[in-house]
C-alpha cells in the first residue's frame, strides 16, 4: 500500500530560525492522525509547510505526497493534486462571493483532472447539499468569502470547501480552536462524513476535546520541532490528564 | 512656451470661429464665447504650482500644434465611428446616440429620436435659447464661478453643443449615449464638445458619455457637461474613458440638484494617455441627493485624475462618494474630493471614500480629501486608503487550487466590482465588468 503522505527528516523554519527539526510521519489511506503539542512546538509550521506557504523555508528532508515530491509543487498544484489545508484563521476576502470562489476552485481542480466543468444547475445543487453537511444556510453562498462570518461560521466554511474539493489528504490546522461545543460537533460531523478508505486526515490540535468527535488512529506529540511520542487514541487522553510537562521532561532526558 | 502656444492656439481658433458668424456676433451664445475667452486668458494654462493641478501636469502635451475644426468632419465614416467605439457601441445598441466628431455634432452618425414623447435632443443655438429662456439658467450659468481654465476654453470655442431635454414625468427606458470622437489620423487636434442636460420635474434618464480617438496623434478633448436636475427627477450620468494612448481628456461635469431629486455620476477610467475629470454637484434644495462613483483600472503610463466637489447648500441633503482604483506598472491616479457644508446646511449627511491598490512599485496614487464644514449638526466622514494586495488572501486562494495570477485578478476585480455594481444601467454595467475583467485577466462574475 502506497502511503498518501510520507515525511522524512523534514527540517524547516522562518527567517533563519529553525522550527521543525526533523519530522518523520507516514499517513496511509483511510487513516486519521492527530498531531498534538503545546503552543510553539511547530504544529502550525508543519501545516504551513505542507500547504506551501512562502514565508517558510525547507532546509532539509523530503515530503512525498501520493508518490510525488510535494516540495516541488506550487501551493495551487498541491491543492489540485488533492491536498487541503483547513486554516486556523480563514482569510476574509471582500467582494469575492463564496459561490464564485468555490466555483473557480472546483473549476481549476476539474480542469487539472481533465474533467469538463459542471453544469451550473448541478453545481448549485451540489453546493446546497454540501452546505447542509455543515449546517450552513445557503444565503452564505452570495456573501463575500468569510467577510463578517463568526468564528464558527468560518470554520464550517472551511469544511464546506473541503467537502466540495474532496481532497485525498485534509490537514485541519487547529480547526477546533475557539469553537463552542455545538459548532465543534458540526465540524466533526462534517469531517467524519467525508472520511473514506482512500483518503486521510491529519488533525492538528491543542486540545483533546476534538478527538472525542474525530477519533484518531494514531496520535503524535510534537515538541520542540520533533515528534517525540506516538501512540493510539489513549495517548491523547493521557495528555489531557497529565498535561504536556511529562513529555517535555522525557524528551529532555532522551536528548 | 507650451502655455503660450496653447493660449495662441485657443485665440486663433476663437477668431476663426468668430469670422464665420455671419452677423450673429451680438447673439447670446457668441457673447458667452467672448466672455469665456477673456476668462480663459485671465486664468491661463495651469501649471503644477496651481493647487487644483498640483499632481497633474498638462505641459508635456499642451504646446502641441492643435487643429480645430468648424464642422463635423465628414472624413469620419460610420465604420470609423464603430471602430472607435469598440464593444461599447454594441453594448448600448438599444439606446439613442449623439455623436460628436472633433467637437461638432454629426447628424449622419447620430441616431437622434424625433418623435419620442418628452425627449428633445437638439443643437444649442441662439434660437433655441430665445425659445426656452430656462436654458440660460443652465448653459454657461456656472462658468463664471469656475476656476478651471479648460472650462472657459471649451466655452470660448464650442460651436454648438447638444441640448437634451427630458420632459416632466418622462421615464426614459433607453440610455442616451453621447459619443465624442476626435480624429487625429492627420494632425493633433483640440475638440470641445458641450452637453447641456435638463431633466424636468419627475423625469428619469441615463446618459453615457464616452470619449474615443481615431489615429495616433495627440487628441485633446475638452468637454463640458452641464446638468440641471429638477424636483424629484433622477439623472444617472456615466462617463466612460476607455481609449488608447492618443486621448488626452479634460472633462468638467457640473450638476445642480433640486428638491427630492437625485444626481448620480459614475466615472470609469479604463484607459487613455491622460484623463482629468472634474465632477461638481450642488445640492440646491432640501432632500436632494448626490452620488459620485468612480472606477479606475490603469496600467502602463496611463493617468487618471478625478476631482470632485459636493456643495451642500441647504439642510437635509445627502451625498455619497466612492472611488476605487487599481494601478499597475507606472500608472498614476489622483483623487481630490471636496465637500462643502454651508452654515445653513444642517442635518447634512456626506460620506466620501477613496481606495486604491497599487500592483507595482512604480505605480502612484495621490489622495486629497478636503472637507469644509460650516454647519454643526451634520454627519460627515471621509476615508482614503492606498495599499497593496493582501498576500495572505492570495495564498488562501492558492491553497484552494487557484493560481497566484488568477487569485490576484480575482481579488483586484472584486475590489473595483463593489463600485461597478452600483450602476443600475444593466447594459453598461455588464460591458464595464467585461472590460475590467479583461484588463485584469479575470473572468467577470455572474451572480
Amino acid at each position: 500500500m502506497t502511503p498518501i503522505l510520507s515525511i522524512q527528516q523534514l527540517t524547516a523554519g522562518i527567517e533563519e530560525r529553525e522550527i521543525l527539526k526533523g519530522i518523520d510521519l507516514v499517513v496511509n489511506p483511510g487513516e486519521v492522525h492527530a498531531i498534538m503539542g503545546p503552543n510553539g512546538s511547530g504544529k502550525s509550521t508543519l501545516a504551513s509547510v505542507l500547504a506551501g506557504r512562502e514565508d517558510y523555508t525547507v532546509t532539509g528532508g523530503s515530503v512525498t505526497f501520493m508518490g510525488k515530491d510535494l516540495l516541488e509543487m506550487a501551493p495551487e498544484e498541491r491543492a489540485r493534486e488533492g491536498m487541503f489545508l483547513a486554516f486556523q484563521y480563514p482569510i476574509e476576502i471582500p467582494g469575492v462571493s463564496t459561490a464564485n470562489f468555490i466555483k473557480t476552485a472546483v473549476g481549476e481542480l476539474r480542469k487539472h483532472r481533465g474533467l469538463d466543468p459542471l453544469e451550473p444547475a448541478a453545481f448549485l445543487a451540489l453546493m446546497r447539499e454540501k452546505m447542509k453537511l455543515v449546517e450552513m444556510d445557503s444565503s452564505f453562498l452570495n456573501r463575500s468569502l468569510n467577510e463578517g462570518f463568526s468564528g464558527g461560521e468560518k470554520k464550517r466554511n472551511e469544511i464546506f470547501q473541503m467537502a466540495m474539493l474532496e481532497p485525498t489528504l485534509a490537514v485541519l490546522d487547529e480547526t477546533d480552536s475557539g469553537l463552542d461545543i455545538d459548532a465543534l460537533r458540526i465540524v466533526a460531523h462534517g469531517v467524519n462524513a467525508l472520511r473514506s478508505p482512500t483518503n486521510a486526515t491529519v488533525v492538528i490540535t491543542h486540545y483533546q476535546r476534538l478527538l472525542d468527535y474525530i477519533v484518531p488512529d494514531v496520535v503524535h506529540v510534537l515538541w520542540n520541532g520533533r515528534i517525540v511520542r506516538s501512540g493510539d487514541k489513549s495517548l491523547a487522553l493521557e495528555l489531557e490528564k497529565r498535561g504536556y510537562d511529562w513529555i517535555k521532561n522525557e524528551a529532555a532526558v532522551e536528548a | 512656451m507650451a502655455r503660450e502656444a496653447f493660449r495662441n492656439n485657443v485665440l486663433r481658433a476663437h477668431e476663426l470661429l468668430a469670422s464665420r458668424l455671419n452677423g450673429n456676433a451680438a447673439a447670446p451664445l457668441h457673447q458667452q464665447r467672448v466672455s469665456a475667452l477673456q476668462t480663459f486668458l485671465d486664468q491661463g494654462v495651469p501649471t503644477t504650482r496651481h493647487e487644483e493641478w498640483k499632481y497633474t501636469n498638462v505641459l508635456p502635451f499642451i504646446g502641441s500644434e492643435f487643429v480645430t475644426s468648424l464642422d463635423a468632419d465628414t472624413a469620419v465614416t460610420a465604420y470609423d465611428c464603430a471602430r472607435a467605439m469598440g464593444s461599447l457601441a454594441e453594448a448600448l445598441d438599444g439606446g439613442w446616440r449623439v455623436v460628436f466628431v472633433n467637437g461638432h455634432i454629426s447628424v449622419q452618425l447620430s441616431s437622434i429620436p424625433e418623435h419620442v414623447n418628452g425627449l428633445r435632443i437638439e443643437p444649442l443655438t441662439d434660437t433655441l435659447i430665445a425659445d426656452h429662456p430656462e436654458l440660460a439658467t443652465v448653459a454657461g450659468a456656472n462658468v463664471a464661478a469656475s476656476t478651471n481654465p479648460f472650462v472657459a476654453a471649451n466655452l470660448a470655442l464650442a460651436n454648438n453643443g447638444v441640448v437634451i431635454r427630458v420632459g416632466s414625468n418622462i421615464q426614459l427606458e433607453r440610455p442616451i449615449h453621447v459619443v465624442c470622437i476626435t480624429d487625429v489620423r492627420a494632425s493633433h487636434r483640440l475638440a470641445t464638445p458641450r452637453v447641456v442636460l435638463l431633466a424636468e420635474t419627475g423625469s428619469s434618464v441615463d446618459v453615457v458619455e464616452s470619449h474615443h480617438t481615431l489615429g495616433d496623434l495627440i487628441a485633446l478633448d475638452v468637454t463640458v457637461a452641464e446638468v440641471a436636475v429638477a424636483a424629484n427627477a433622477h439623472v444617472r450620468y456615466h462617463k466612460v474613458l476607455d481609449d488608447g494612448g492618443a486621448l488626452r481628456h479634460i472633462g468638467d461635469m457640473r450638476a445642480d440638484v433640486s428638491r427630492d431629486a437625485t444626481f448620480t455620476a459614475h466615472t470609469a477610467c479604463l484607459g487613455g494617455g491622460f484623463v482629468r475629470n472634474d465632477v461638481s454637484v450642488r445640492l440646491c434644495e432640501p432632500s436632494s441627493q448626490g452620488f459620485l462613483f468612480g472606477t479606475s483600472v490603469l496600467r502602463d503610463h496611463e493617468y487618471a485624475d478625478n476631482h470632485t466637489t459636493v456643495d451642500h447648500c441647504v439642510p437635509h441633503c445627502h451625498s455619497e462618494e466612492l472611488y476605487k482604483g487599481i494601478y499597475n506598472d507606472s500608472s498614476v491616479g489622483v483623487f481630490n474630493g471636496k465637500i462643502y457644508v454651508r452654515p445653513q446646511a444642517q442635518k447634512t449627511t456626506a460620506y466620501q471614500s477613496s481606495h486604491a491598490i497599487l500592483l507595482s512599485e512604480r505605480a502612484q496614487m495621490n489622495s486629497k480629501p478636503q472637507l469644509e464644514i460650516w454647519a454643526d449638526d451634520v454627519k460627515c466622514s471621509h476615508g482614503a486608503t492606498t495599499g497593496q494586495l493582501d498576500e495572505d488572501a492570495v495564498f488562501y486562494l492558492q491553497s484552494r487550487g487557484i493560481d497566484a495570477a488568477k487569485a490576484r485578478a480575482l481579488m483586484t476585480y472584486a475590489f473595483v466590482a463593489e463600485v461597478v455594481e452600483r450602476i443600475d444601467l444593466v447594459s453598461l454595467r455588464q460591458h464595464l465588468e467585461e472590460r475590467i475583467a479583461d484588463k485584469l485577466g479575470a473572468e467577470p462574475f455572474a451572480l
